[in-house]
């Protein structure tokens, strides 16, 4: 049987990538993917508690809700991000982060 | 009337005359000389009337400041003997000066000016006469002094004059310097500023000599300053670039003489400390000497006469020094202020007569061209002299025969700056009067107006005879003892010898000669002391004040304060190195900071 | 009405008819003309034997942090009213035609008048801190837009120095505060007084250091001066008159309100510190003074050795000593204030204040020349003048208090030496200014217009008024002692 351990190793590899993904892609897109994937890792986290994290024998359904809301948050953050990158596209006619550099002292 | 009104109408007289001038009359030139004299003779009137009164007594006028019982400043009259005869002394020159000097700036400018200073002059001196305690006495110091740098920079379109006028202002400065700590002592010591007070206060310092030693000479720096004696003589004889009738009043008869009248003043407690007196005559003595021999290589007609002023003062203030009597110094000052202003004023019609030359040896056979003035001057010349049966015999031999009982030292001192004032003067009258006329000016040299003449005249009558028992007993008899001391019968012929010598010395050596024949540098150029302090200003008070200055810019503007601003601007200058631009930079930081923050928040419980 | 509340509000209601449109110098003209009328009235009406606060106001700002707008004045204060209402007209008479921005120049003047105006009448430390801090911005814009030479990085520089001190001195001011029990908080004068007077109010040492940093900088104590020289240099004329004549007698004013009644204890614990920093003041800054080669710093530097004179009279912690330094606090902002005008009249005449470039000016402008004579024998501390009456007292003051120690013996002695120290450059300045041969650039200059003199008459007036009786300004003066 799986216990809460092992989706919470699931979880935390999943975070990891995401970060290592957000911190080292040259891509913006590929950056904005690996948000998702942390964002996921989370919501993974959130269910295996809600699963696993009995309190007084009864399972706890309230992480569960509020991983619907991560996903709407996600969903709309998604929207505007992507908005973003179409617009810094057009003007800079380039996706790559390291290109991004007028806030540089 | 009653004397306290007399006094006060006395007093205020002259400034009001002042007021008037400066802000009313500025055009008129009659208007301004009338006020002016005016307000003189108003004050020569009040000072007989008191004089012959008797007139005693201390009158309160108002309190400068009064802060209740604990501090009162009191702006009072003292009427004694002592201001008696001094106000005497002053309001009978004033008004002769200032008569003559319609004649003498008749064709000058600034004529409102010049008896605007006149009047202001007279109501600070009087001021300083009639002060019945040591803080009034310093208020009218200090407004002689600015009276006399308003005069003396009267023709201050001449570099010579601007710069001889702020140095007396500032050398009489730093002896009032002195004279304020000692005043400030005093008071810390008996708790009154008073002189009567004061006088009577010597009980005070009996455990305590130095300190009243101190003091006493503190006071005496403001004489020191004001009567140009050493080492703060300077000023006086570049003080004669003010008009001449200026140099009569201020520089011979009445202001330089304020400083001699303070001791006369502070007589008793200045008495009770043998230590300051020691101090006070020497320096007088010192003065006396040398001066006295600078003056016998001044070419200046009036250079001359300024250093036998110096010399001069230098006597009175040996007088005081010498602790017998108050009466001493102040009879040497009455019958100096006569003939010092005579001789001034003579020199003034010499001057105006030779159209404004100031040279001696530019001069020559001016006896014939100017009868009265040559004859008046003479009056003057044998009474500075000291020769018998002149006004100037009497007190100088007096103070010369109290030294030989006090002090021998100083005697030897006095007797050979007495034997070189004939010589000086001998050679003055034998270059400027005698022989031959040297230059056209001389040739066509004439005599003065009667506006001029007449003062002259004035002057010469107690030039000669101010010396006389009678005089001497009438000014003088309730301010001291002026009794002749007991000398050996070789001592006056020693006094005689001297006067024959300096005179007979000047007489063969100054006989007919175009050129000064004794030429000695050192002295021309008044023993190079007027240098040395022109260095000392220059250099010394220069670099320290440029040392200030350089520290001020560079340390504590550069440093300090351009520098904590700098360091800011480093402070920001380096955080600027985090603002990379790069997202993922950003990135990086904040996920750092998140850890930090949950490590802080689970292990700092 | 309370009275001192009009008196601050004149100034402001002008700025607002300026801002909507109306001529700015005579409307500000006017409203200056009108403060000094009633300052004038106030004075004369001050009963001297009641002594104490009068013409008392309040309005309750946050009554349970004992912060309210209490305006009331005492002997000080009417003195220093009368002071400020008198260099306001002066120095906004004697203004010139201004180019750019007229409206905002005499607007950011009479802000600087109201701003001491109710720096000085009123009860609460916290509106006196206010106050001072709405005088002191727009000394920066007037710097910065309309002054001369580097004025840009004067303006910068006493500006943030200044406010750097304003801060200390609200750290202090609000420890002030915290240090009371908290049941009795509050920031109004009287009730700070009693609690000093009853004896049971013992606020930290430190609070005072604070304090006499703070209001010492604002006075340009040494070593905290170096704001004081460019800042009046590149200064316009008007603002020169206002912050040296009046801004910086509040510092002052602040140390003998809040520090003196306040801080027994501290005050001797640190007067060895106070005094040598005075000694700073008078003799460092007078020989830098003696070094400068232009009027303009001149003028500055010597304001502010002159505030060692006052400091002086303050360390002494007597009687005489502090009405001495009262006195002074009033003769100096009336002479300072003299000097700045005629310098600017020098200046807009000549363009240049150097020393070696001036030169006899007498002969071509002889009123501008006597009255900067009068002005500048009244700072050498001629009798006359009421400097010199404050001088002398300070002088007697320290002299009761230099058998505590040496060190007062030493500052009194450079004291009286600083006298011929200030002899010598103000002197040397007229000398090179107005004496000598003149050059023929200077030849057809003019000489002081009517609106100028009249400007420093009405400042030279009452300075020799008090200067022949000071017992005018010190009764007023002295009714604040025995509190």
């Amino acid at each position: 049987m799986p216990t809460l351990a092992n989706y919470l190793l699931a979880s935390g590899i999943l975070f990891a990538v995401g970060l290592g993904g957000v911190m080292l892609r040259r891509s913006i897109i590929i950056i904005f993917m690996s948000l998702e994937i942390m964002l996921n890792a989370a919501n993974l986290a959130l269910i295996a508690f809600s699963r696993y994290g009995l309190v007084s024998g009864h399972q706890v359904f309230d992480a569960q809700i509020l991983v619907f809301f991560i996903i709407t948050v996600a969903a709309a953050e998604v929207a505007v991000g992507l908005a973003i990158i179409v617009s810094l596209y057009r003007a800079r006619q380039t996706t790559h982060v390291e290109d991004l550099d007028t806030l540089k002292f | 009337m009653n004397v306290s009104t007399i006094a006060w109408i006395t007093l205020s007289a002259p400034i009001l005359a002042a007021a008037l001038i400066l802000l009313v009359t500025r055009k008129s030139k009659p208007l301004a000389a009338g006020l002016a004299i005016l307000s003189a003779l108003i004050t020569c009137a009040g000072g007989w009337i008191l004089f012959s009164r008797g007139a005693t007594g201390d009158f309160l006028g108002f309190n400068w400041v009064d802060l209740g019982a604990s501090f009162q400043i009191p702006i009072g009259i003292a009427l004694d003997p002592l201001s008696r005869t001094m106000l005497v002394i002053v309001t009978t020159i004033a008004p002769l000066v200032f008569i003559y000097s319609i004649g003498y700036m008749k064709d000058e400018e600034g004529y409102w000016r010049y008896f605007a200073g006149l009047a202001l002059f007279l109501f600070s001196m009087l001021g300083i006469v009639l002060a019945n305690n040591l803080v009034m006495m310093f208020i009218f110091w200090e407004l002689v002094g600015v009276s006399s740098y308003i005069l003396i920079g009267h023709y201050f379109r001449k570099d010579s004059a601007a710069d001889a006028a702020k140095q007396a202002f500032l050398v009489n400065r730093i002896g009032d310097f002195g004279f304020m700590l000692g005043i400030l002592l005093f008071w810390i010591s008996t708790g009154t500023f008073s002189f009567s007070a004061l006088n009577s206060s010597a009980g005070v310092f009996v455990q305590h000599p130095t300190l009243l030693g101190v003091a006493c000479v503190l006071i005496f720096c403001g004489t020191v300053g004001k009567s140009a004696q050493f080492p703060l003589h300077v000023w006086l004889p570049n003080s004669m670039e003010g008009p001449t009738p200026v140099s009569s009043l201020l520089h011979a008869a009445t202001m330089v003489a304020a400083g001699v009248y303070l001791l006369a003043r502070i007589f008793p407690i200045l008495s009770a400390s043998p230590g300051a007196c020691e101090v006070v005559a020497w320096t007088g003595a010192i003065t006396a000497l040398g001066a006295g021999i600078l003056a016998t290589q001044q070419d200046d007609i009036k250079g001359i006469l300024a250093y036998s002023t110096i010399s001069q003062l230098g006597y009175m203030v040996t007088g005081a020094g010498l602790a017998v009597s108050a009466a001493l110094p102040m009879f040497h000052l009455f019958t100096h202020a006569f003939f010092k202003c005579l001789l001034f004023l003579t020199a003034g019609s010499v001057i105006l007569g030779m159209h404004h030359e100031q040279n001696i040896w530019k001069m020559g056979g001016l006896l014939k061209k100017m009868p009265v003035t040559f004859i008046t001057y003479c009056c003057g010349m044998l009474a500075l002299s000291g020769c018998p049966f002149f006004s100037g015999h009497y007190s100088k031999d007096l103070i010369m025969a109290c030294s030989w009982e006090h002090h021998r030292g100083i005697f030897w001192v006095v007797v050979i700056a007495a034997g070189l004032t004939p010589f000086y003067m001998t050679r003055q009258a034998m270059v400027v009067f005698f022989g031959k006329a040297r230059t056209e000016h001389s040739e066509h040299a004439h005599e003065s107006p009667l506006v001029m003449i007449i003062p002259l005249i004035l002057l010469a009558i107690p030039a000669v005879c101010a010396g006389y028992a009678p005089v001497e007993h009438f000014f003088f008899h309730e301010i001291g003892s002026l009794a002749e001391p007991e000398v050996p019968s070789f001592v006056p012929t020693i006094f005689m010898a001297a006067f024959l010598a300096g005179l007979g010395l000047a007489f063969l050596i100054y006989r007919n000669v175009e050129k000064d024949p004794v030429r000695i540098p050192f002295l021309a150029q008044r023993f190079y002391i007027d240098d040395l302090y022109f260095w000392i200003v220059r250099v010394i008070q220069g670099g320290f004040a440029r040392l200030c200055s350089f520290i001020d810019r560079w340390f504590i503007d550069g440093i300090l304060v351009q520098g904590s601003a700098t360091f800011i601007w480093t402070i920001g200058f380096a955080l600027r190195f985090l603002q990379l631009g790069n997202i993922q930079a950003y990135a990086f930081f904040f996920g750092a900071g998140v850890i930090g923050l949950i490590y802080l928040i689970l292990n700092v419980r | 009405m309370s009275p001192l509340l009009l008196l601050i509000l004149l100034p402001l209601a002008a700025s607002l008819l300026i801002m909507i449109g109306a001529n700015p110098r005579r409307t500000a003209i006017v409203a200056a003309l009108l403060n000094l009328v009633l300052s004038v009235l106030l004075f004369a009406r001050y009963d001297l034997h009641a002594g104490g606060w009068q013409f008392l106001s309040e309005w309750h700002v946050l009554p349970n942090l004992g912060i309210n707008l209490s305006l009331g004045a005492d002997g000080l204060s009417m003195t220093m009213l009368l002071l400020s209402t008198l260099v306001t007209l002066s120095a906004l008479w004697v203004a010139p035609k201004i180019e750019k921005r007229e409206g905002l120049y005499y607007v950011c003047l009479l802000f600087i008048s109201a701003g001491v105006i109710g720096a000085f009448s009123t009860l609460d430390v916290l509106f006196l801190y206010s106050f001072h801090e709405l005088a002191l911005i727009p000394t920066f814009i007037l710097i910065g837009v309309w002054g001369s030479g580097d004025r840009q990085a004067a303006a910068w520089k006493a500006t943030i120095y200044l406010g750097g001190a304003s801060f200390v001195l609200l750290i202090g001011i609000i420890s002030l505060y915290l240090s009371l029990p908290s049941g009795m908080r509050t920031f109004d004068l009287r009730q700070l007084d009693h609690l000093a007077l009853s004896g049971t109010f013992h606020p930290a040492s430190w609070i005072y250091l604070l304090l006499l940093v703070g209001f010492g900088t604002l006075v340009s104590l040494f070593p905290f001066h170096s704001w004081a020289p460019p800042a009046y240099a590149c200064a316009p004329t008007p603002a020169a008159m206002l912050h040296s004549g009046v801004l910086k007698k509040f510092g002052l004013y602040g140390l003998i309100r809040i520090c003196l009644p306040l801080f027994p204890e501290a005050i001797q614990q640190f007067n060895a510190l106070l005094v040598l920093m005075l000694i700073g003041n008078i003799l460092y800054i007078g020989y830098v003074t003696v070094a400068q080669k232009r009027l303009d710093w001149t003028i500055g530097y010597s304001s502010v050795m002159h505030m060692g004179y006052i400091f002086l009279g303050l360390a002494s912690l007597t009687v005489m000593g502090i009405n001495g330094a009262a006195l002074l606090m009033f003769a100096h902002g009336l002479s300072v204030a003299a000097a700045f005008a005629l310098c600017g009249e020098i200046r807009r005449r000549t363009g240049t204040l150097d020393y070696s470039e001036l030169g006899g000016l007498g002969k071509v402008t002889p009123v501008l020349g006597l009255l900067f004579g009068f002005a500048a024998m009244a700072s050498v501390g001629l009798p006359g003048f009421a400097n010199f009456a404050g001088e002398i007292l300070v002088f007697f003051g320290a002299t009761v208090s230099s058998i505590y120690g040496p060190l007062m013996v030493v500052a009194i002695i450079i004291g009286v030496w600083g006298v011929v120290v200030s002899a010598i450059y103000m002197l040397r300045a007229y000398r090179h200014i107005f004496w000598g041969p003149i050059a023929q650039r200077w030849e057809s200059l003019t000489d002081i217009a009517p609106t100028a003199k009249w400007s420093v008459i009405l400042l030279l007036v009452p300075l020799m008024i008090a200067g022949f009786y000071p017992q005018i300004i010190l009764n007023m003066v002295g009714t604040i002692l025995p509190r």
